[in-house]
C-alpha cells in the first residue's frame, strides 16, 4: 500500500500560500519522508521555489469563497479523494508544521477516514470555543488521514454535495460561520453518513497557534510567537499556524 | 519591588506555565500506538488495563481509542510496545520538565 502527504496551495490576492509551502514541504520530507503531491494552480504553481521530488496535481480551482472579506479558495478540498494518487492519503492544510514524525503511526491503522474533533490553543487562551456557533460539534479538517474505500470516497463525494447546497446546510445546522468552512462541511457528512450516531476520531487535540500569535521566528527546530506582549516557543510539536504572516517570516 | 519587576515575573511564570502546559499536551499526543491496525494511548489507564487481563487470560478483547473492539492475542508483545512508547514519551518530558524547574 502506498502512502502520501496531500496538499492544497493556492495563493490569493491577500496571502502567498506558496511561500508558506516553501516551508511546509521541507518539514514534511525531513519529518516523514514520504511522496508529496502539491494541488495547486497554475498561477500559484509559477511562484513555487523549488521543492525537490515532489508532485504537482495543477487544477482549475472554484472561486467565489471568503474569509474576512478576502477572497478564501478552499472549495476544491471535496476532491481530494479522487485527485490523492495515494492508497492511504494525509491530507494537511499548507500551514500544517510537520516538526515530528507522529502522523506516520496513523498509517499502520485500519480506519477508512479519521479526523480531529478536538483541538488544542498552543497559547494557553483556549481561543478555539466554537461548540455555541452551531448546533454541530466541528471537526478540524486541517489534518485527515483517509484509505482509498467506499466509506472514505462517500465522505468526500458528501461534502461536496454540502459544498453546493452550503447555505441549506448552514440555515440548518444554525452555523454562525456563513462563509463555506470544510470543518463544518466534514462534521455534517461525518454526522449524516454515520447515520447520526458518531464517527471515528483522531484521539490526540488538533495544536493549534491562533491568528492573533504572530510569528517571529521560524526554522526547522522551532517556531517563535508573540502575542499581545507575551510570547513562546514551539519545539518539536507538529502545529497548525493560523497567522498567515508565517509566509514571510 | 518596582511594578515593572514584578510585571517581568509575571509574564516568566505564564512563560513558563505555559511551556509546561505545552510539553504535556505534546507528551499525551505522542502516547498514540497503533497496533493490529488500531489505534490506542499508551497512557497508565491502558497499560494497567493490558497488564490486569494478561494475568488472567492468554486472549483478551479490548476498545480501541474509538472503542472498537479488538482481539489481544499476544499480550506480552503489545503491552511491551505500550510500556515502551509509554516511558519513551514520559522520558522526554520529564527532561523538559527539569528544564522548567531550573528557570523559576
Amino acid at each position: 500500500m502506498n502512502a502520501g502527504v496531500l496538499l492544497y496551495c493556492f495563493n490569493t490576492e491577500s496571502y502567498r500560500y506558496d511561500k508558506i509551502a516553501a516551508k511546509t514541504v521541507p518539514l514534511l520530507k525531513k519529518n516523514l519522508k514520504l511522496p508529496i503531491t502539491i494541488v495547486t494552480n497554475m498561477e500559484t504553481f509559477k511562484e513555487l521555489p523549488p521543492l525537490g521530488m515532489i508532485n504537482y496535481k495543477i487544477i482549475e480551482h472554484e472561486k467565489g469563497n471568503k474569509i474576512d472579506n478576502k477572497p478564501w479558495h478552499n472549495l476544491d478540498r471535496w476532491r481530494a479523494y479522487s485527485i490523492s494518487p495515494y492508497d492511504k492519503t494525509i491530507l494537511l492544510d499548507i500551514d500544517y508544521f510537520c516538526y515530528t514524525n507522529s502522523l506516520l503511526e496513523l498509517l499502520d491503522v485500519d480506519e477508512d477516514f479519521l479526523v480531529h474533533d478536538k483541538v488544542y490553543d498552543l497559547t494557553g487562551r483556549n481561543a478555539y470555543t466554537f461548540r455555541e456557533k452551531s448546533a454541530i460539534p466541528m471537526v478540524w479538517a486541517t489534518c485527515i488521514v483517509f484509505n482509498k474505500s467506499k466509506k472514505a470516497q462517500e465522505i468526500f463525494d458528501m461534502v461536496g454535495y454540502i459544498k453546493r447546497h452550503y447555505p441549506y446546510f448552514c440555515s440548518l445546522y444554525r452555523i454562525d460561520f456563513r462563509n463555506f468552512r470544510n470543518d463544518y462541511a466534514f462534521a455534517i457528512a461525518l454526522q449524516q453518513l454515520g447515520g447520526f450516531t458518531g464517527y471515528n476520531t483522531l484521539p490526540t487535540r488538533l495544536p493549534t497557534l491562533p491568528a492573533n500569535a504572530v510569528v517571529k521566528e521560524f526554522s526547522d527546530t522551532h517556531i517563535k510567537w508573540e502575542m499581545e506582549g507575551r510570547s513562546g516557543v514551539i519545539e518539536n510539536t507538529d502545529v497548525h499556524v493560523i497567522d498567515k504572516g508565517v509566509a514571510y517570516v | 519591588m518596582e511594578t515593572t519587576e514584578l510585571k517581568k515575573q509575571s509574564d516568566r511564570s505564564y512563560s513558563i506555565a505555559l511551556a509546561k502546559q505545552n510539553a504535556l499536551e505534546k507528551a499525551k499526543s505522542k502516547q498514540i500506538l497503533a497496533y493490529n491496525g488500531h489505534l490506542f494511548l499508551a497512557d497508565a489507564h491502558t497499560i494497567n488495563l493490558v497488564k490486569v487481563l494478561k494475568e488472567q487470560r492468554q486472549e483478551f478483547i479490548i476498545l480501541d481509542s474509538n472503542d472498537n473492539p479488538v482481539l489481544i492475542d499476544k499480550s506480552d508483545d503489545f503491552l511491551e510496545k505500550l510500556i515502551a512508547k509509554n516511558q519513551e514519551v514520559l522520558n522526554t518530558y520529564h527532561q523538559e520538565y527539569q528544564q522548567f524547574k531550573k528557570l523559576r
